[in-house]
């Protein structure tokens, strides 16, 4: 087991599990840690692929490492409002449903304001 | 001389716009309302100078289409023109202006006007379109359930047409080598094409739609039942042709083609006589017009048809056939409305002159029907083909003598549909319809081999014979089953109840395909699809 | 013709149309929410004549205009790119978001005298980084830097979805947003791959290097399928509905006119100019099919539905279907993807313009009538002549009804599909023709009819104006010249088209 083999099943782990969860787990801040689970193996690979600098002579391939950061920015960001609704939504309705329910009525009033 | 066919291509079609934007302005509106009459002028000065100068060519370009005017467009663009000024001019006098009303009017009389002098696919389809969805303002803007029914029956046959006409002009322009969407390039292109009898069929599909044609036929007798007397009068006059020039047009001539031609033809003889035979079973006289409508349309269709397989090219001639048509259904329409509107019984010389325009679609000597019969002969020829003609004779003859005995039956409602002009003015209306395809028939032909006794024998005794059939009809004519107006419209109408009926089902299929995990296993199976497409493929 | 040239003249014009917004932005946040307003309709016009600018220098150079940030080539450096595509909708996204700004100034405007109002600045803010992420994403030729513009666009989208606060327009957003997010990380992990197989994320630059092997297949499958989720192609259209319905209208105008496009017209740039020499037929069909699906099933919702929103938002489930279908029919160099490149092109244009038209008068219908339920049209037409004349005007459009952009786009596209001898598709392209008709007919004909309909606030003639004027430019597009088509196929790898 090299480093890199070791490297690559956690990602592919980490993607695998997240992907799971995402779909299969209702709540949404679960799905969120999914998303954040999946951009973790993401993450690595692209660790993974800045092996490749080392063919050209250097230590390492800067450019992936850039984006890896940049990517986690995003990430976050992208966490942030997510939790910000979630929250929010918790205030006002004190749950959250991502799914739209089966007789769908609701749409019909809801909004007749 | 063609710089003012130029001028008269460009104002048929831009005087009915002209006042169609002058309706947008609120100050304008009533003045451009009253004078839609003028806006056909234009049409009819352009079909005239071409019909009196033959060879010259009509034809110019603006916004990117082609214009041309042909001698069949000619014939039916002039008397067209003529029908639009007669009653616009006749509607607008005492009508209040009614701006939903109007403005239909005005988009149908420009869709009318234009598929005559359209010269590309575009255009065409352009001023086809406008020729049929507009129509819809015309009558069945209201709550009356009847005529909502009819109003969406039209327009689904005419959406409908639209839509199978699209693909048949979007495979006569991508199989036409260099790029070019005029018709006359197109249809030089299609005898060669891989997908010449498909795009046949899709086109008599589409125009036979217009054209009420077996099995698109249950539209027709609705629209014209419930649309009030001028609406009806343009339309089966002037807007079926839209579908006859369509045909006309689109149909190739050259080569001989029997395959297509004999299936044309057999369509068309199943309209003739289904439509005699069901109209017969009518008792409203608009109904059994409409029904008449089917019935000479399915005659033009088996002339086209055989004419095809001979490989002739048979415009002009069929164009009169329509010319004549054009005339005599739209001023029967208004008579009908004219002669309820007067409350007097029938007689004397109104009684003579209806008689004549009713039996004028039969062929009656010395009427325009006589020489529409003549134009459309020499297509018609074989003993097959000659004895069906004489049937359609003496069934066209029936039908019509039995729409003069249902003239009393006529609904009290359709006198108040009637302008006053149409009313004061119908003998002479008549009159001209069964006199003007006179004017026209040297066109196509020689006028004086209509008055040949053999000619006028073998016209005359069909006539007769249907006329005999159908006071004999009034014998038994209780005992015959009714059929509904529109006949075949009954069983689509199930048919669409029934798939309407899987709406809620679809809906709740709709949510569960939004819920969360579904939508996730659909995700991952189209990533795996697409990966093994790539795969594989 | 794929070299890589280094910075042509027009080229910083190009980091401009991005910067612009970036600008209007900051500018907002340090003067605060009372001036965001002015600047974003103050900038707002330069935008669109820098977008101008860009379609003329294309146009006058016949081949993109490329610009190097910071003078670096790739693969080390980024580069932004205006072909003839990126140009058309740089132009386009400009006057929808011109029209979009205009109209919600009713809405969200700061009038003299009142406080700045929270809402009001965030619609500010976010309209002009939807601006800036769509700018970003057609000038971009890299592929990481696209997916930065990719969550640029959502959580710009995300915010004006939920900007009125209602509980169901916070779950719609909600939702929105999580898929959104799976859709880009997809696409990310699609970009990781390219990389790892290529050690460039430069568009031309792979374009040139990409052969047919597995890594490449499982890098263009998960992207695909992420951009995907986020065009919300039907199945994957989940969030659609209910975010564009509960929305404010001018904001659905511009998710529903142009942010859907965003992530399409990256699918066109991984298909059409990464993969050009790639395209699997399988692939284009799947592609296709799905469209087709999306066509039919979106148009029979769209039948269904009660609200009038929410049926113009299925509509646009279904356009986004046509869309698809320029896969199958521009794909590979025939004579006939020509004409399928035009059909997909046209099909994005008028459909951004029809819909983003019929979005504004649903809004300005909602506000008079007090309610959106078609049931209930009766005789509105006559108390809204202009609004419901934009709505017949877009209809027109979307049933492909002559002279207009979705007539184009229709009679186009069913060309190639009988050149191409793939006349499948005609059927869905068809019936999807019917049943809008059908959807059209169920808002028109009701409303035309007597009756009367009580305003409960005034028609705005001047909002209904510029709805009407954006339905003018879709019914305009069928009188599109032939030299438009050869503009859009500039820098377009592969073509057969009159200007290779």
């Amino acid at each position: 087991m090299t480093p890199l083999i070791v490297a690559t099943l956690v990602a592919a782990s980490l993607v695998g599990i997240g992907v799971y969860g995402f779909i299969l787990h209702p709540h949404p801040l679960r799905k969120l840690l999914a998303f954040n689970l999946i951009g973790g193996g993401v993450f690595l690979v692209f660790g993974i692929v800045a092996r490749r600098g080392s063919a050209a002579g250097l230590p390492f391939d800067p450019v992936p490492q850039a984006m890896v950061i940049t990517g986690i920015v995003v990430a976050f960001a992208a966490s942030a409002i997510a939790i910000a609704i979630i929250v929010r939504l918790y205030k006002l309705e004190g749950g959250v449903d991502l799914d739209p329910a089966l007789p769908r009525k609701s749409d019909g009033e809801s909004t007749e304001s | 001389m063609s710089a003012l066919s130029s001028v008269l291509l460009w104002a048929t079609l831009f005087a009915p716009l002209a006042l169609l934007a002058a309706c947008f302005v609120a100050r304008w509106r009533t003045t451009a309302l009253a004078l839609q009459w003028l806006a056909p002028v234009p049409g009819l000065c352009a079909g005239v100078l071409k019909l009196t100068n033959a060879t010259s060519s009509m034809e110019t370009s603006a916004l990117g289409f082609t214009w041309k005017l042909d001698a069949p467009g000619a014939l039916l663009l002039a008397v067209a023109a003529l029908l639009w000024i007669v009653v616009s001019a006749a509607v607008w006098r005492d009508r209040a202006p009614d701006d939903r009303f109007g403005i239909s009017w005005l988009l149908t009389m420009t869709g009318s006007l234009g598929v005559f002098v359209a010269g590309d696919l575009v255009a065409f389809y352009l001023f086809y379109a406008l020729v049929s969805i507009p129509a819809y303002g015309l009558f069945a803007l209201t709550d009356d359930p009847a005529r909502r029914r009819a109003g969406a029956i039209y327009m689904a046959f005419a959406i409908f047409g639209e839509t199978v006409l699209l693909l048949a002009f979007a495979a006569l322009a991508a199989f036409e080598p260099h790029g070019s969407v005029a018709i006359h390039d197109v249809m030089a292109a299609l005898p060669t094409s891989p997908w010449r009898d498909v795009t046949i069929g899709m086109l008599v599909a589409g125009f036979g739609m217009k054209l009420g044609m077996f099995p698109f036929n249950g539209w027709m007798p609705l629209n014209y039942s419930v649309a009030s007397i001028p609406v009806a009068a343009v339309l089966s006059g002037a807007g079926v042709k839209a579908g006859v020039i369509g045909l006309i047009r689109f149909l190739p001539g050259g080569a001989p083609l029997e395959g297509a031609g004999i299936a044309i033809a057999v369509l068309g003889c199943v309209s003739a006589f289904l439509g005699v035979a069901v109209g017969l079973t009518q008792k409203n006289p608009k109904t059994i017009l409409a029904y008449s409508s089917i019935s000479q349309m399915g005659v033009i269709c088996a002339a086209l048809g055989l004419a095809m397989r001979d490989g002739a090219f048979a415009s002009s001639n069929l164009a009169f056939y329509g010319l004549n048509h054009l005339l005599v259904k739209a001023s029967l329409f208004l008579s009908v409305g004219a002669i309820i509107a007067r409350r007097e019984p029938l007689g004397g010389l109104s009684l003579v002159i209806v008689s004549a325009l009713a039996l004028s679609l039969a062929g009656l000597p010395f009427t325009g029907g006589a020489l529409a019969k003549l134009s459309v002969k020499p297509y018609l020829d074989g003993v097959w083909a000659s004895a069906l003609t004489t049937a359609s004779s003496i069934g066209s003859a029936w039908l019509m003598a039995h729409f003069l005995l249902r003239l009393k039956n006529t609904p009290d409602e359709y006198a108040g549909e009637t302008p006053a002009a149409i009313i004061t003015y119908w003998r002479a209306i008549a009159l001209g319809a069964i006199l003007l395809p006179w004017l026209f028939y040297p066109a196509v032909g020689d006028v004086s081999k209509a008055l040949e006794p053999i000619e006028l024998w073998s016209a005359l005794w069909p006539v007769a014979v249907g006329a005999g059939l159908a006071l004999a009809q009034r014998g038994f004519d209780n005992r015959i089953p009714r059929i509904p107006p529109g006949d075949s419209i009954v069983i689509y109408e199930i048919v669409f109840a029934r798939v309407s009926a899987l709406g809620p089902a679809l809906e709740n299929l709709d949510t569960r395909l939004r819920h969360w995990q579904v939508t996730g296993v659909s995700f991952v199976l189209i990533t795996l699809a697409l990966l093994s497409a790539a795969i594989l493929g | 013709m794929m070299e890589l040239a280094a910075n042509t003249p027009a080229g910083s014009l190009l980091v401009l149309a991005i910067l612009l917004p970036v600008v209007g932005i900051l500018l907002a946040f340090a003067l605060g929410g009372r001036s965001a307003e002015r600047i974003a309709l103050g900038l707002a016009p330069l935008s669109l004549a820098l977008a101008v600018a860009i379609a003329t220098a294309v146009a006058r150079a016949g081949k993109p205009v490329t610009y190097m940030i910071g003078g670096l080539q790739p693969p080390l450096g980024i580069s932004l790119r205006a072909d003839g595509l990126s140009a058309t909708m740089l132009v386009a996204v400009a006057v929808i978001m011109i029209a979009a700004m205009l109209y919600a100034r009713a809405k969200f405007g700061v009038p003299e005298g009142s406080g700045e109002s929270r809402s009001a600045l965030t619609f500010w803010v976010m309209v002009q980084a939807v601006w800036g992420g769509l700018a970003m994403i057609v000038l971009s030729s890299d592929l990481f830097n696209l997916y930065v513009a990719l969550e640029v666009l959502t959580f710009a989208a995300v915010p004006l979805v939920c900007i009125e606060g209602r509980p169901e327009a916070l779950v719609a957003a909600l939702r929105y947003l999580i898929f959104a997010l799976f859709g880009s990380i997809c696409y990310l992990l699609g970009v990781a791959l390219f990389y790892g197989a290529y050690g460039t994320m430069d568009i031309i630059l792979l374009s040139q290097q990409v052969e047919a092997k597995p890594v490449v297949w499982v890098a263009a499958a998960l992207m695909t399928t992420g951009l995907l989720a986020k065009t919300a192609l039907f199945p994957l259209h989940l969030w659609l509905p209910s975010a564009h319905s509960n929305a404010p209208a001018a904001a659905s105008a511009v998710l529903s006119g142009l942010v859907v496009k965003g992530s399409f017209f990256l699918l066109l740039r991984l298909w059409f100019y990464v993969l050009p020499a790639l395209q699997a037929e399988d692939v284009m069909r799947i592609l296709g099919a799905l469209g087709s699906v999306a066509i039919l099933g979106g148009s029979a919702l769209a039948l269904m539905q009660a609200r009038l929103k929410l049926l113009i938002a299925y509509s646009t489930v279904a356009q986004i279907g046509y869309l698809f279908l320029v896969f199958p029919l521009a794909a590979g160099a025939h004579e006939w993807s020509h004409i399928g490149w035009g059909a997909g092109v046209m099909q994005i244009l008028a459909h951004a313009f029809a819909k983003a038209a019929m979005f504004m008068s649903a809004g300005l219908l909602a506000e008079s009538l007090g309610h959106d339920q078609i049931a209930r049209l009766n005789g509105a037409a006559r108390a809204l002549p202009l609004t419901f004349l934009t709505l017949a005007i877009s209809s027109v459009s979307l049933v492909g009804l002559p002279p207009s952009g979705g007539f184009v786009a229709k009679w186009l596209m069913l060309q190639a599909a009988v050149a191409s001898g793939q006349w499948i598709w005609s059927a869905p392209i068809l019936i999807g023709g019917l049943m809008a008709a059908g959807y059209a007919y169920r808002i028109l004909t009701p409303a035309l009819r007597h009756g009367e309909a009580l305003l409960k606030r005034p028609a705005q003639p001047r909002r209904e104006a510029i709805a009407l004027a954006l339905a003018l430019v879709a019914l305009g597009l069928g009188f599109t010249p032939e030299s438009f088509y050869d503009f859009i196929e500039i820098g377009r790898p592969l073509t057969m088209g009159p200007s290779p």
